[in-house]
């Protein structure tokens, strides 16, 4: 078809046109000033905070529902929200005091009786399963006075901090007026600073500002809206398209894009999960990794910063030699990593007997970290290199998980694990009679013990260094590099900062 | 006629039986929901409380007996994630992706259908190598890539769409011409080599030979025998599009049950994934039986044999 001017003039017309009609599109879709959008991969199972341990739906669920404490990221220290202070009385008595005037959006009054309460559901493990592990060392909760409740402990526990973070106070008459955790999942009710609107499973979760909340509100977020996009790609693509604040989980190789759009940027957070490759040592799977003169030839023949730059493009932190963080109580800054030697790996693998190399079966997960496949074959590409065959076995991320469990990724398989913030529940993964432990070392196990029962944070640090000396020297894990999350985050939204656990709480942020 | 319909009806029940059993042996077969559902640091005590409240404890055998006598009074049990019957979770999923089918159907019937009458008609002329190769490229290329390209062609760069979600029509755009993609395609090239058939038949000679209009030949005597096979086509593809409906929700967080599905799948919630599944079995086959029944309808030879 030749253009000349009417043609060209209709067909201008017509994109006019269209235009038109789908320019209301458009507008129906823009943010709006003072809602905040959060697309993140899933809809909450249920808003109660306490459900599960999915970050998603604590995120969601603590806008409403608060807890006693929060531990912010910016400063690392445990803030007060709905408790006011704690301390201990002695080793096995909390004294937690509790914040005066609020109450719930029902009317309820948010007092003694509702934490003691709270503390009730919390330990009863056929409501919170997912929680079993934190409620473990409670004994029980009593009301002092209104204001004023004593936590009684089976035995000391350092991780105090967590607990007291982790329990999100639900007002008992409510509670029981909706029949427990199953109601109360689907209409909370909260002290906290925004109050739901509106549930559409799988659409979209629509919460107000809490017009009597007993804090500020986040300046300029009057509405919050949080949409579930599963898939990774329409999640960024919803972001550019300029439909939502913040996209939670972005793919690496998402993130120049996102950095090149104007208004838009990337918030890296360096996660608590961390990736190493279990090398078991346990009896019931004899091989040549119970040699250790081995299991520390794997450690040299990796060259980990060559994966870290290429397959993560960057966005990680190798381990130190050890499984604890920079940041964490019992991080050892005078252990080193191995270093990438390909020569030295293979005099330890000819003096352990292995002069020709050898063949090891390595599992590793497909779909359930980011680069997962890429890292296991670069991973045996390398092992490859000084004479180690990796016989490679992917697992869907289902499989992988019961195998994890069941001590089946054995004798070599590829694992990040997320504990929470604490020394102990890092270090507890690794006690040879734990369930998905592949590591059997009496003297790591006694440390062990002895660190999870340590109050005195000095004492503490020096039981993890002598741990995380014995388990570098055995090499009982290869070490890897700790995970970075990406957000992409409009430029409106400030002193958004999430944690390595990917939670994040509205306290502090604004939008403009 | 009557016969005909009891007896393909009595066919369906021994599938249906056979995919109740398949749907139940391959979910048990994926691993332990346990591991999905609790932390992975959970306590073994906890571990045995989840298992025993969900019936997870008992023998493999006793589960299977429980839930096909549950099934067939259309229980399926709770489901493990959302703890509330499987049912309902599918009902309350069930009207947008009826919503998004139908509409897909709609634009599949209403464009495929001339498209394909055009495209005959004017065989060989470059109106029918465009709808040629149209429909060769949109059956050709996966929905997934529709999906991703359609949002970023008109979410991202023009910012006419909004890219997923649900609730107005702007929202049902992308998902249904994506998901219409295949089903377009398939319709425009059934009709278009069916009326080429049907064309060179006699009784089209015979009605040209009479002196009817083109316009009457086409339409009374060649289309109208060549939807034949165009709706058994249709209706065996409504099942067909249940299993896109999966793919084209994730992509555009269509809040709808082949979502549902994928998320139970991943989460082995076996109470939802088999109610899922089964639902979509009965799908398939209730638009075989139509298929068959519109067929003895439209075709009275059917019925005889």
């Amino acid at each position: 078809m030749k253009i000349n001017r009417r043609t060209f003039n209709a067909a201008l017309a017509g994109q006019a046109l269209i235009a038109g009609i789908l320019g209301r599109g458009s507008s129906a879709m823009a943010l709006t000033a003072g809602t905040l959008t959060i697309a993140q991969g899933f809809d909450p199972v249920s808003l109660w905070p306490n459900f599960s341990t999915t970050q998603e739906q604590i995120n969601v669920g603590s806008a409403i529902v608060e807890s006693l404490f929060w531990v912010d990221p910016k400063t690392g220290k445990t803030e007060p929200v709905l408790g006011e202070s704690y301390e201990l009385v002695d080793p096995k008595t909390v004294k937690i005091v509790l914040r005066k005037g609020v109450k719930y959006t029902n009317g309820e009054e948010f007092n003694a009786d509702a934490v003691v309460n709270t503390f009730k559901i919390f330990t009863d493990v056929k409501v919170t399963p997912a929680y079993g592990r934190y409620a473990a060392p409670i004994d029980r909760a009593e009301k002092t006075d209104d204001h004023t409740v004593t936590l009684y402990l089976k035995h000391p526990y350092p991780a105090l901090h967590l607990i007291l973070s982790q329990i999100y106070i639900v007002p008992p008459k409510y509670w029981a007026e909706v029949g427990g955790a199953e109601g109360f999942g689907k209409k909370p009710i909260g002290t906290g600073p925004y109050v739901l609107t509106e549930w559409v499973r799988d659409n979209r979760i629509v919460m107000d500002a809490n017009a009597n909340y007993w804090g500020k509100v986040p300046a300029g977020i009057k509405k919050l809206v949080w949409r579930p996009v599963p898939d990774d790609t329409a999640r960024t693509n919803g972001l550019l398209a300029g439909e939502f604040d913040i996209a939670t989980n972005i793919p690496i190789s998402a993130a120049a894009q996102i950095k090149a759009q104007k208004g838009l940027r990337v918030v890296s957070v360096p996660s608590y999960r961390i990736f190493t490759i279990g090398l078991s040592n346990l009896p019931e799977h004899p091989g040549p990794l119970h040699d250790k003169r081995v299991r520390q030839a794997l450690n040299y023949a990796i060259d980990k910063q060559a994966i870290l730059d290429s397959l993560l493009q960057g966005e990680g932190r190798l381990l130190s030699g050890q499984l604890l963080r920079k940041e964490q109580l019992g991080f050892d800054p005078a252990i080193k990593d191995y270093p990438f030697d390909p020569e030295k790996a293979k005099a330890l693998l000819a003096e352990a007997g292995f002069p020709n190399g050898l063949t090891i079966t390595f599992k590793f997960p497909t779909g359930r970290y980011a680069q997962d496949r890429e890292v296991a074959e670069a991973v045996a590409g390398m092992l490859a290199e000084v004479g180690v065959k990796a016989e490679m076995v992917s697992l869907e991320a289902g499989e992988f998980l019961r195998q994890l469990s069941a001590r089946e990724l054995a004798p070599m398989g590829f694992v990040g694990l997320a504990p929470a913030d604490d020394p102990d529940l890092q270090w507890a993964q690794y006690r040879s009679d734990w369930r998905y432990s592949y590591l059997t070392h009496p003297e790591i196990d006694k440390l062990i013990d002895a660190g999870a029962r340590e109050v005195d944070a000095n004492k503490r640090a020096e039981i993890y260094k002598k741990a995380a000396q014995i388990m570098h020297d055995e090499a009982s894990v290869l070490f890897l590099y700790q995970a970075v999350d990406l957000y992409g985050v409009t430029d409106r939204v400030k002193d958004f900062l999430p944690r390595g656990d990917q939670r994040w709480a509205l306290y502090g942020m604004s939008m403009s | 006629m009557l016969g005909y319909v009891i007896r393909r009806i009595l066919y369906t029940l021994p599938s249906l039986f056979c995919i109740l059993l398949a749907c139940f042996l391959l979910t048990r077969l994926s691993g332990d929901p346990v591991e999905l559902f609790l932390p992975i640091d959970a306590s073994e005590e906890a571990r045995q409380a989840f298992r025993e409240q969900n019936g997870l404890d008992r023998p493999v055998v006793e589960q299977f007996f429980v839930f096909t006598e549950r099934a067939v009074r259309g229980d399926f049990g709770n489901s493990l994630r959302f703890q509330e019957p499987a049912v309902d979770l599918l009902i309350e999923r069930l009207p947008a992706t009826l919503e998004l089918a139908l509409a897909t159907l709609a634009l599949s019937v209403v464009i495929g259908i001339p498209a394909g009458i055009a495209s005959a008609y004017f065989r060989n002329s470059p109106l029918d190598f465009t709808v040629r190769g149209v429909t060769a490229f949109g059956q050709a290329v996966p929905t997934f890539y529709w999906g991703i390209l359609s949002i970023i062609i008109f979410s991202v760069w023009l910012r006419w769409l909004p890219s997923t979600g649900s609730g107005t029509i702007w929202h049902l755009i992308l998902p249904a011409t994506t998901l219409a993609s295949t089903m377009l395609a398939l319709v425009t090239r059934v009709m278009r080599s069916t009326l080429l058939e049907t064309i060179r038949q006699d009784y089209v000679r015979t009605a040209r030979a009479k002196g009817l209009t083109e316009m009457a030949v086409l339409v009374h005597h060649a289309v109208r025998n060549a939807l034949i096979p165009v709706v058994t086509v249709v209706a065996l593809q409504f099942g067909v599009l249940m299993g896109g409906v999966i793919v084209t929700e994730t992509v555009f967080a269509w809040p709808g049950v082949g979502r549902l599905a994928i998320q139970a799948i991943y989460a082995r919630d076996y109470p939802v994934v088999q109610a899922v599944v089964f639902f979509f079995a009965v799908i398939f086959v209730l638009s075989n039986l139509a298929a068959d029944l519109l067929h003895a309808v439209l075709d009275p030879r059917v019925r005889l044999r």
